[in-house]
């Protein structure tokens, strides 16, 4: 019955489909003035080379500040309800007992540890270098949290637990926010407008280049990073035995 | 090929949807809905592309050369990665319905079904 | 150019009928990460290597990995009692 509900309104949407599809500009001239106007005017305007991140962390700087809250806010939930169902607190000590030792292949150990490492460094590398080449926070946090993943295969759980504080996920996670509100806030104490540029712009094509970018690029990775390890961290919790249960 | 990307993102959306209506299992239609999502990233995407266009990083490019929208890559590069933790957020709550009523079947869930209750 | 972007498209829109399709949730985590590798081609021919990381990065191994736990917190939850 719903099937032919749906079935019905999917058949009456059609022809607004068809017609939409025709209507929209060809594929491949765009006819929009804002991003033609963005890569011409962003390099000079901006000292960066990337105009994503220019555009993600300078020209809709704002937007990019709810993005990041409305990351915050859903691994917060996340890591709420998780911990709620275990009725564990922040500062629980991290429980070592009560999982059992997981026979890993040899080979997953050895690729592990090879690119666990590499992992780590190439999402240091991505978001560092936001400014001149792809990458940047959003994408370089995410690589990381992935090593840190990575180092869990390799090591084992019980090594991994000891390097991986739920307090200092946290404070990258939330501090990583502040850090990114903070340089939207602050030109304004200067009399200036939200998230203008108070910092050297630098020259283009340099690493070091951005000013006040640069600033919200490392909080983004932060975030991001400590978000999502937080999040793996949780979940990978989930599996663990209670405590006053037998292993197995 | 001038309205192929539009019709691949309805058909991924359309898809999708349908996909949500017939699911017998939680965690599939949070995949379900994923592909909802990665149909606004491919309509996103080819509104912005220009043909011969290159990529809005001005590293090897001069300044000036005809490059595809920045500002579409922006709005879908945050999407994606917000998206994953929204999905997060998702599975916890699967995870916690599924210890209260052992059941993962949203059509055998009823909304004021009781704890315990089958 | 052309025919390469049509390709992906059309392989795009087959791989996300696939992971609708696939019923069973352990075996449809396998057709989202090659959704999301195909998605990241697709993104990378579209010039958009920055999107192209990131769901690199969030659709070949983070959100496939966090449906792979919830599957298996599932199964721990349900042997459990």
């Amino acid at each position: 019955m719903r099937l032919v509900l749906a079935a019905l309104g999917c058949l009456g949407l059609l022809p607004a489909v068809w017609k939409i599809a025709s209507a929209l500009p060809p594929f491949g001239y765009p006819t929009g003035p804002y991003g033609p106007a963005v890569n011409r005017l962003g390099p000079s305007l901006r000292h960066v080379a990337n105009m994503i991140s220019a555009v993600n962390f300078d020209f809709r700087g704002l937007d990019t500040l709810g993005e990041e809250l409305m990351l915050v806010a859903a691994v917060t939930g996340a890591v709420l309800l998780l911990r709620g169902i275990r009725g564990q607190d922040l500062g629980a000590r991290p429980a070592t007992a009560g999982r059992p030792l997981v026979q890993r292949a040899e080979s997953t150990v050895l690729i592990s540890r090879l690119l666990g490492p590499v992992a780590l460094l190439f999402g240091y590398y991505m978001a560092m270098h936001g400014m001149t080449t792809p990458g940047g926070g959003f994408q370089g946090g995410v690589a990381l949290a992935s090593g840190l993943l990575l180092l869990y295969m390799g090591e084992g759980y019980r090594p991994w637990r000891r390097l991986m504080r739920s307090p200092i996920l946290a404070a990258a996670e939330g501090g990583g926010a502040l850090v990114f509100a903070l340089a939207g806030f602050l030109p304004m104490v200067e009399g200036k407008a939200f998230m203008e540029n108070v910092l050297p712009l630098g020259t283009i094509r340099d690493v070091f280049s951005g000013g006040l970018m640069l600033i919200e690029n490392g909080g983004v990775g932060l975030a991001v990073a400590g978000g999502f390890a937080m999040l793996f961290l949780e979940f990978l919790e989930e599996t663990r035995a209670l405590d006053d249960e037998e292993p197995g | 090929m001038s309205v192929l990307p539009w019709l691949v993102a309805a058909w991924l959306f359309a898809i999708g949807i349908y996909g949500i209506l017939t699911s017998r299992n939680f965690v599939h239609l949070i995949g379900c809905l994923g592909v909802c999502q990665s149909s606004t990233y491919v309509l996103l995407l080819s509104i912005g592309y220009r043909w011969g266009g290159v990529v809005p990083v001005f590293y090897d490019h001069p300044v000036g050369t005809p490059a595809v929208d920045a500002v579409v890559q922006a709005l879908v590069l945050t999407d994606i990665v917000v998206g994953a933790t929204v999905d997060a957020l998702l599975l916890a709550m699967v995870i916690q319905v599924d210890r209260k009523y052992r059941e993962l079947d949203p059509q055998r869930l009823r909304p004021l079904m009781r704890e315990g209750q089958q | 150019m052309s025919v390469l972007l049509a390709l992906l498209l059309l392989l795009a829109a087959a791989s996300g009928a696939v992971v609708v399709l696939t019923r069973d949730p352990r075996a449809q985590v396998f057709a989202m990460a090659a959704n999301g590798l195909v998605l990241t081609l697709l993104f990378f021919t579209l010039q958009a290597p920055d999107v192209a990381l990131s769901e690199l990065a969030v659709g070949t191994a983070a959100t496939p990995l966090l449906f792979l736990v919830t599957l298996a917190v599932v199964r721990v939850n349900r042997s459990r009692k």
